[in-house]
């Protein structure tokens, strides 16, 4: 007989857990698709070096910072002091979104030699995540 | 848990969902690359960047060569000129490039009917040596790109007239070299051709309505029409199948797996002048395009030109004939093809173009395979001779007299204001040369040598089947004579061989040199004009006699008014440096013991030059 794990009673902490795995749900299919594209080598897609490059940084932002929601969701309530928790979650979870979104979006409408404005998310959303590691590392340690 | 659900499937789907939409609705690099000018591809042929999905290296590595640019539409980064609204003056008036709004223009002067004007480039041909353009004209005969007057010489970094390139005395008839692409280049510089030509109604005109696969020299070019290709390897199933040898037909030509007379055949499609057979196929040409495929011969498609091939009337019957060298080997480029297969090493081997040349490899100037540079092309199979080269050449190991090509392949074959090696691999001869007016291997070295010294030394090294050349002039020096009284072929590869660095005259005995080739600086052709300065400054570089700056400032396009007085000042400078710097020169090489050119014996030569133009058909 299994049991139910503990929900987390932190809205910050429950929000980013959620983030996380709905980030992988995005990412993992289009991983997938991808592979497709590069298996039935659809022109459309293989065509375009830029594309490429766009979305393949995507699904690799996407799972990878899918996993850092994960981790942080495990190790907040231990490691992250109660008074920045909500605002580094934040920052991570909009981070988390913003950076794959912008390389998607970026290989979207773009050109051959650059990708689109959507590019312009992938800064802001890597601002957030250096704002909330920088915070965690600042903050006081529980003794 | 319905919610959750429905959440979780919302996002699994998300990406598949956008991928599709964006590809579907977004920039795709295939249809804007075939809605460019002149590019279709409904046919056989998928276009160069349809192979790159399965074979980027071979992409790349095409795409750095001069194939792959050899025609181009212009943008900022395929125009090499310098459009900057600077006139260039040549033959009698003035054009000015210059660019507009991201475009390139060329005001010309009035020329035949039309008034000034200015003229959009439209095309781009050539991206190694010159580049030429072309404007588009929609008119009677369809949709045509005719040749602008100036070229962009990429080397020189300076515009040029192109009265001056091909082998043909001065002429201010700006009209004389506008010939129309879609009749002419469109056929060797571009991929999965069809010009076009049709009936325009009832009215017994042709127009033309020219489209390509791919512009410039593209992979169906040598690989053959790919659709079949990319539908049957679409499917993953059938990609990992060949690679696992499972495959069925490759619907594909890969070069190194035919037989040595379609390898060969494959590159002289292009690197051989040729008729179509039968010549009334020309129809059927200029309308779908030529009917060679890779993988086949050419025998039923076209007829390569040789020194006997009949001139289809009306033309001039000598057109063929002068563009070889009384013995039939090529004397211009374009007929590497004919070369190879004139070569004893073709007969009953497998010697072809790939023995030595790639196109995925190497430097993208020569495209020579980077394992059989220098003389490793020849020693793979002749492998006893590098054993000991001394004892086959005569020559030091280490000199230009021991490498192959400098005997068996000689530069002496004109094209695009340069001097190539023949590609008729064969063994040096210099009685059968001399007495068929061409170039002799060892003349072109020993530029300071008569024949008949030539003769005595083969006989020496190699035995007494070699013999003096009957008649010409045996005491003269060969190269010396041809340059001067010779055809304009043989004053193009002489006044070229006088500047070589590695001739067989040594560095400092040169002076003989730089004054002869001065002489071509007055030549009335400007083709043997430019080689004569590129070999005069290469000269006055070695020797230090300083007059490099006068000889980079003489035009060799400039009027005769302008040229002759500067030809005489540079004369004069040239005898006072080389008095001041050089021992006199070896009696018998045109120039006195002051230097000063011997015109006593040079004016009767260059009186007995011959002025014919020579049909370059570049």
């Amino acid at each position: 007989m299994t049991t139910a794990p503990a929900k987390p009673t932190d809205p910050a902490i429950q929000k980013t857990l959620r983030t996380g795995w709905l980030l992988l749900a995005i990412a993992l299919p289009l991983g997938v698709t991808l592979e497709a594209l590069h298996g039935f080598k659809v022109q459309a897609y293989l065509a375009s070096e830029m594309r490429r490059e766009m979305w393949r940084l995507a699904h690799a932002h996407g799972t990878l910072l899918g996993i850092l929601c994960l981790v942080f969701a495990a190790v907040a309530d231990a490691h992250v002091p109660q008074v920045i928790r909500g605002r580094v979650a934040a920052f991570i979870r909009w981070g988390a979104v913003l950076m794959p979104l912008g390389f998607f979006l970026g290989g979207v409408l773009n050109s051959e030699g650059d990708p689109s404005l959507g590019i312009l998310l992938v800064p802001v959303g890597a601002l957030l995540l250096v704002v909330a590691l920088v915070r965690v590392a600042l903050a006081p340690r529980p003794r | 848990m319905g919610s959750r659900r429905l959440v979780l499937t919302a996002c699994l789907a998300a990406a598949p969902l956008a991928v599709g939409l964006v590809l579907a609705l977004g920039h795709d690099v295939r249809r804007a690359e075939a809605a460019r000018p002149l590019f279709e591809r409904d046919q056989d042929y998928v276009g160069a960047s349809a192979c790159r999905a399965c074979h980027p290296d071979h992409h790349a590595s095409w795409r750095r060569t001069f194939h792959a640019s050899m025609t181009q539409l212009p943008d900022r980064t395929t125009v090499r000129g310098r459009f900057d609204g600077t006139a260039v003056t040549a033959f009698g008036a003035s054009a000015t490039p210059f660019a507009r709004d991201g475009r390139f223009f060329f005001q010309l002067p009035a020329v035949g009917g039309d008034g000034p004007r200015e003229a959009e480039v439209a095309l781009t041909v050539g991206s190694r040596r010159y580049q030429q353009y072309f404007e588009r004209v929609d008119g009677p005969s369809g949709t045509v790109y005719r040749r602008l007057p100036l070229l962009w010489h990429i080397g020189e970094g300076r515009w040029m007239h192109m009265n001056g390139v091909f082998l043909e005395s001065d002429d201010d008839d700006w009209s004389k070299h506008q010939a129309i692409w879609n009749a002419n280049c469109v056929f060797c510089h571009n991929t999965g051709i069809a010009p076009g030509l049709k009936p325009d109604g009832d009215s017994g005109n042709k127009r033309f309505d020219t489209h390509v696969a791919d512009v410039g020299i593209a992979c169906e070019s040598c690989h053959g029409p790919a659709r079949a290709h990319v539908s049957l390897y679409t499917s993953p199933v059938a990609r990992y199948g060949a690679a696992r040898g499972r495959g069925g037909p490759r619907a594909i030509v890969d070069p190194l797996r035919v037989g040595q007379a379609q390898s060969a055949a494959l590159c002289g499609q292009c690197h051989a002048q040729r008729i179509p057979d039968p010549v009334d196929k020309i129809w059927t040409f200029l309308d779908s395009g030529p009917t060679f495929r890779p993988g086949g011969l050419l025998a039923g498609h076209v007829k390569t030109l040789t020194r006997d091939t009949d001139v289809p009337p009306p033309g001039d019957p000598d057109t063929f004939r002068e563009r070889f060298w009384g013995d039939g080997t090529a004397r211009l480029t374009a007929y590497e093809y004919v070369g190879l297969t004139q070569s004893p090493c073709f007969r009953g081997g497998t010697f072809s173009c790939a023995s030595c040349h790639t196109m995925h490899a190497g430097d993208a100037a020569g495209q020579l395979a980077p394992d059989r540079l220098g003389d490793r092309a020849c020693t793979q199979c002749h492998a006893a001779i590098a054993r000991d080269v001394s004892a086959h050449t005569h020559h030091a190991p280490a000199s230009s007299g021991s490498r192959c090509v400098e005997c068996h392949m000689p530069r002496i074959v004109y094209g695009v204001l340069d001097i190539h090696r023949s590609h008729r691999v064969e063994v040096p001869d210099v009685a059968r040369d001399v007495e068929a007016s061409r170039p002799n291997a060892c003349a072109v070295c020993h530029t300071d040598r008569d024949a008949a010294w030539v003769a005595d030394r083969m006989r020496d090294f190699w035995g007494a089947r070699y013999r003096r050349p009957e008649g010409g002039a045996p005491e003269t020096a060969e190269a010396l004579a041809s340059l001067h009284a010779g055809d304009p072929v043989q004053r193009a590869v002489y006044v070229a061989a006088l500047g070589r660095a590695d001739s067989g005259v040594p560095a400092g005995a040169r002076g003989f040199a730089l004054a002869n080739a001065m002489v071509g600086l007055g030549d009335a052709y400007g083709a043997v004009r430019f080689l004569a300065r590129r070999s005069a400054l290469a000269l006055d570089q070695s020797l230090k006699l300083g007059i490099g700056g006068d000889l980079a400032a003489y035009d060799v396009q400039a009027g005769r008014d302008v040229r002759d007085p500067a030809l005489q000042a540079l004369l004069q400078r040239f005898a006072v440096a080389a008095r001041e710097r050089l021992a006199p020169p070896p009696a018998g090489l045109f120039v006195k013991p002051d230097w000063q050119l011997d015109l006593e014996r040079i004016r009767p030569l260059l009186g007995s030059q011959s002025r014919h133009v020579i049909s370059v058909g570049e």
